[in-house]
């Protein structure tokens, strides 16, 4: 397993962002589905390594990050798009990628083509000595990307990958979500079903901190029909009807 | 609830240990390229002409003096103190500022060695800037023909002083991820400076002499002419200064997140070592005593620096007599022997006159470029032996010719009446006042001459109390006037005849003619 999460938890103050969540996840496209305040992005920021956990236990790519040794490799086979992206104004987008290369431990004599091959993935080779302060937010979202994959990630974690990208660019980004998926673990937050539906084998849906539903896709379309639940596609109908569930359970 | 999906953990081949130094090598090119310093070096620029280059052009071509405003009192380093310091602390906020925390955070290199690289970049830009900066300087002086050699150990010292404000300004933006980090850094930078200058100037012994705007006693008139720079004092303050970017630095790894529990030791060594030299270095400072040529701190001075500078004199003739000065003084040659000639023409011939006169190094008062020093006669046959390093030159303080003319004359005459390191008697001060006035100083004009600043402390009190001179009025210029209306052959037999005596001050005022 890449992702192994037992009852993990993470509190701010008072707040449990993350509740006792339990995940095991292999290669393949995982979606993280949920409404704001899920604890979607807490839980991304933790498998990061970013966050540490207030309590549970948690292993990634079969180590422990809870120690530094094992932590820095983990970190050396991780990609990482979070939220919001900072960037720095000054950087070229080839100097963004080739930073975070150097960042990410990787032997210095593979970042060049490296950093090449993953502008190119994301669509930006033409813009490659463009400084960041002059992209677009698609761009600047791309080149996000590109430092997440630039290190061939074993473990790709995306926090709305897909904000800010043109209709092409997210068909282009699934197509390469799905080729990633053949050999990482790639679990991506998204608030768009459709990028699950066209992407993700299996798909988790969380709320108030808790996973609420697991399985692939069809299983949550399933989830929908006949459920009266609204939603524009079958993907949000099972979405909304999955998520009218827990709540009533909760409630109750 | 859980959520599970299948398999295996790849395995990738450990990483060459070779790589790190050409990493951090890459990091650091990135980071030489993308640094805000360059954007600040114009202004720095433009305050170091206006501070630091523009003052020294206006004193005498001499290193030492050139070098003294800019190098012994620090305004170099004021001039880039602050400014680097507050450069360094935004970059030392870079990544919480711009809201990359957690994208560098989630990386596998350690966050120290990736703040190291930044700061390496923000420092090498600092330092560059300074050492290109000087050098312009330095090389503008050469072409002006300025004497002697360049002050070096001084410029290592602001070239360290520039990587300590660098250091310590990204420090506090990394600790303090703030948008206001960098004017406060440079705040912080600018007050610290100014209270070394304030502590510098009143503080001529002890721990002060540790700070590096103060010129307290260490940067001397013949240094690098006569003397070698003595290099004790700027090796403690670049021990001080060292330390102190290395304890800062150090403090950076100590941060929670900063790398792993090794090199979280390896932090705690570096801060500890940046502090103890900068201790030790304060220590250093207390023992320093002021030598003939400079401050000396026992533990680091080196008895070679106490020899004299061979050099070959340059020579001329006042009124006959030869005048040797060393040759970086060869453009005030005309003047000396100019300034000297009369005296020199007054007392050929007489008993005690001298046969040659020469420059020597001065010895100094621990105060901001030492005090006036008077000239001396001594040997057989006499020899006038001229402490020019401490003396007034011509362009110094404003001074004009004349006026460093009038001083020299009043040297001379001061050291031949016998008067020594002090007043003398009544007698000697009005043989003195006779004699310069045949040499062409009014005995009116006379205490305006002996207030002058720069010369020793003696001529104050014959010539009166600051502010202003005194009157040339008394039973002393009484018979100065009285032997100086003497026919030029009724004094010299009286010198001839009494000289010894008058020297020795035997002689009363009412035993002069």
């Amino acid at each position: 397993m890449n992702v192994e999460l037992t009852e993990l938890t993470r509190k701010f103050g008072r707040v449990r962002a993350v509740a006792g969540v339990n995940l095991e996840a292999g290669p393949g496209v995982f979606g993280l589905l949920g409404p704001n305040g899920a604890g979607k992005t807490s839980l991304l920021r933790m498998m990061a390594t970013a966050l540490p956990p207030t309590s549970g236990t948690m292993r990634l790519l079969g180590r422990d990050p809870g120690a530094y040794g094992p932590r820095r490799e983990i970190r050396r086979r991780l990609g990482y798009l979070p939220q919001t992206l900072g960037y720095y104004p000054g950087f070229t987008v080839a100097e963004f990628v080739e930073y975070f290369a150097l960042l990410k431990d990787m032997p210095p004599r593979q970042v060049p083509r490296a950093v090449a091959a993953a502008i190119e993935q994301v669509g930006l080779g033409d813009r490659a000595r463009a400084k960041l302060r002059t992209l677009s937010g698609g761009m600047l979202r791309r080149a996000g990307i590109a430092q997440a994959i630039v290190n061939e990630p074993e473990l790709l974690l995306l926090d709305e990958p897909t904000a800010g990208l043109d209709p092409e660019q997210r068909v282009a980004f699934r197509a390469l979500l799905r080729d990633f998926g053949q050999r990482a673990t790639v679990i991506v937050s998204t608030h768009l079903v459709e990028d699950v539906g066209a992407a993700c084998a299996e798909v988790a849906l969380m709320d108030g901190g808790r996973i609420v539903f697991h399985g692939t896709p069809a299983e949550l379309i399933a989830r929908g029909e006949g459920s009266g639940a609204a939603g524009d596609a079958p993907l949000e109908r099972g979405y909304s009807a999955a998520l009218a569930a827990a709540r009533s359970v909760a409630a109750a | 609830m859980t959520a599970t999906t299948g398999t295996a953990v790849r395995q990738r081949p450990p990483r060459a240990t070779g790589a790190v130094p050409l990493t951090q090598a890459r990091l650091l090119r990135i980071e030489l390229r993308r640094n805000a310093m360059p954007l600040i070096l114009p202004l720095i620029a433009a305050l170091f002409w206006f501070d630091s280059y523009r003052p020294s052009t206006a004193t005498p071509p001499l290193y030492v003096v050139r070098t003294f405003w800019n190098m012994g009192q620090g305004h170099t380093i004021v001039d880039f103190g602050p400014f680097v310091a507050g450069v360094a602390a935004w970059m030392g906020s870079r990544d919480s500022r711009r809201g990359m925390g957690d994208l560098v955070t989630a990386t596998a290199r350690p966050r120290w060695a990736a703040q190291l690289a930044t700061w390496a970049a923000t420092a090498i830009w600092a330092v560059a800037a300074y050492l290109v900066f000087v050098g312009v300087m330095f090389a503008v002086y050469a072409h002006q023909s300025v004497q002697g050699q360049p002050p070096w150990w001084w410029v290592a010292v602001g070239a360290t002083a520039v990587t300590a404000f660098s250091a310590a300004g990204f420090a506090v933006g990394a600790c303090w991820p703030s948008r206001f980090a960098a004017p406060v850094a440079a705040f912080g930078g600018f007050l610290a400076m100014m209270l070394s200058s304030q502590t510098g100037f009143t503080s001529t012994s002890g721990w002060a002499l540790i700070l590096p705007t103060n010129s307290n006693g260490n940067f001397q008139p013949d240094s690098g002419m006569l003397y070698p720079w003595l290099p004790d004092l700027p090796i403690a303050r670049i021990m001080l200064l060292g330390g102190l970017a290395v304890a800062a630095l150090g403090l950076l790894g100590l941060l929670p997140g900063a790398g792993g529990p090794r090199l979280r030791q390896a932090a705690a060594v570096v801060t500890l070592a940046g502090v103890v030299a900068a201790g030790t270095a304060v220590a250093f400072a207390r023992t320093a005593r002021l030598g003939p040529h400079g401050i000396a701190i026992p533990a680091l001075h080196d008895a070679a620096n106490d020899r004299p500078i061979s050099y070959t004199p340059v020579c001329g003739h006042a009124a006959g007599l030869p005048v040797c000065l060393n040759p970086a003084y060869r453009s005030y040659l005309p003047g000396v022997t100019a300034a000297l000639a009369p005296v020199a023409g007054e007392v050929a011939g007489l008993p005690g006159a001298p046969v040659r006169a020469m420059q020597i190094g001065a010895v100094y008062d621990p105060g901001e470029g030492g005090a006036g020093q008077a000239m001396t006669m001594s040997g057989d046959p006499p020899v006038l032996r001229m402490p020019l390093g401490a003396l007034g030159l011509a362009g110094a303080f404003g001074w004009t010719g004349g006026q460093v003319a009038d001083q020299y004359r009043l040297l001379f005459v001061h050291a031949f009446t016998g008067a020594g390191n002090g007043p003398g008697t009544a007698a000697q001060r009005a043989v003195q006042a006779a004699l310069l006035q045949d040499t062409g100083v009014p005995i009116a004009t006379q205490p305006k001459v002996l207030s002058s600043v720069g010369l020793p402390s003696w001529a104050r009190v014959t010539g009166g109390p600051q502010p202003g001179p005194e009157p040339a009025t008394g039973p002393v210029y009484a018979a100065a006037r009285r032997f100086a209306a003497l026919p030029r052959a009724t004094q010299h037999g009286w010198l001839t005849a009494h000289l010894g005596a008058l020297r020795s001050g035997h002689i009363s005022l009412g035993q002069l003619p």
